[in-house]
């Protein structure tokens, strides 16, 4: 397996495959930015959790010039690592519904599960394969590796968004996203070093 | 009343996160849903805690929330004649 291309991104930067890209905001306004600079017409982008923005904007770097990107495929899977799920968001939510002042926010309630992120970059790119969610107590390459591995035996997954995303608040979140497909050529191989390494910034 | 209709865009604007848009971006009588601002059933939702939180009207029925939420003008005429806040 190899890694086609990847994006990382923090509060603070951008790198996409390896190379930085430009950003003047920091936190959730440089999401927005992002959005203005390289989406524009996906308005729903804006009633997202932070947790789905960074996804979000993760996969649109990825495959935002792919060809055929809006043909519906079954052979594409989005598998998502994180720690903190939709946190963030259940505080949020968890704010409307005090005591003092009890009005539930419907909107922010429907992103009270870790797996909204995945349905959104599903929807989003027509990608009707496997679409998975895990909870990791921390960071681990090696994990990740292995149930992305896990996904591709299923005779229809030819190709992944993975990675990590983490997102506890707007100061402090981080996405590790990848394609990769299960291909030999040319490219990183699909390991936990090559993980590691876009991690720390060093491809 | 045009201070109402200006009022409610603003909290419709900050409820539903639709930004970048103005209130002078919505027409009073454009319909909330399908052609007009596109909101869909997640902000229906929305809009009736909004009218509850700012105005206290509790709408018990989606019939009741169909006829109010029309437009901004429906839903600035009903808020007018109901609101209890």
């Amino acid at each position: 397996m190899r890694i086609l291309r990847y994006v990382r991104i923090d509060p603070d930067t951008v790198r996409l495959d390896g190379v930085p890209v430009p950003v003047t905001g920091r936190g959730l306004e440089l999401l927005s930015e992002l959005y203005r600079n390289r989406v524009k017409d996906y308005p729903k982008f804006f009633k997202m959790d932070l947790l789905c923005k960074l996804g979000f904007i993760a996969a649109e770097l990825l495959v935002g010039d792919e060809p055929d990107r809006f043909v519906p495929r079954e052979d594409r899977a989005v598998l998502l690592v994180s720690r903190t799920g939709p946190l963030c968001d259940d505080r949020n939510y968890q704010k409307t519904i005090a005591e003092d002042a009890y009005f539930p926010s419907p909107a922010l309630f429907v992103y009270t599960l870790a797996n909204i992120v995945t349905g959104e970059i599903a929807i989003r790119n027509k990608y009707e394969g496997d679409t998975t969610a895990y909870g990791f107590p921390s960071f681990s390459a090696g994990m990740l590796v292995s149930v992305v591995k896990v996904a591709f035996t299923d005779r229809v997954t030819t190709s992944a968004l993975c990675g990590w995303v983490e997102a506890p608040d707007s100061d402090h979140f981080e996405a590790i996203l990848m394609l990769v497909d299960d291909t030999e050529g040319d490219g990183m191989e699909f390991n936990p070093e090559n993980i590691l390494k876009i991690k720390l910034n060093q491809r | 009343m045009e201070e109402l209709v200006e009022q409610i865009k603003l909290q419709i604007i900050e409820a539903l996160n639709l930004e970048g848009m103005t209130p002078d971006q919505i027409d009073d009588n454009a319909p909330l849903f399908g052609d007009g601002l596109g909101l869909d059933s997640i902000d229906v939702l929305e809009l009736i805690v909004l009218i509850e939180r700012n105005y206290g009207i509790r709408l018990t029925s989606p019939a009741e929330g169909k006829q109010v939420f029309q437009s901004v003008a429906v839903m600035a005429d009903y808020i007018a004649k109901n609101r209890k806040k």
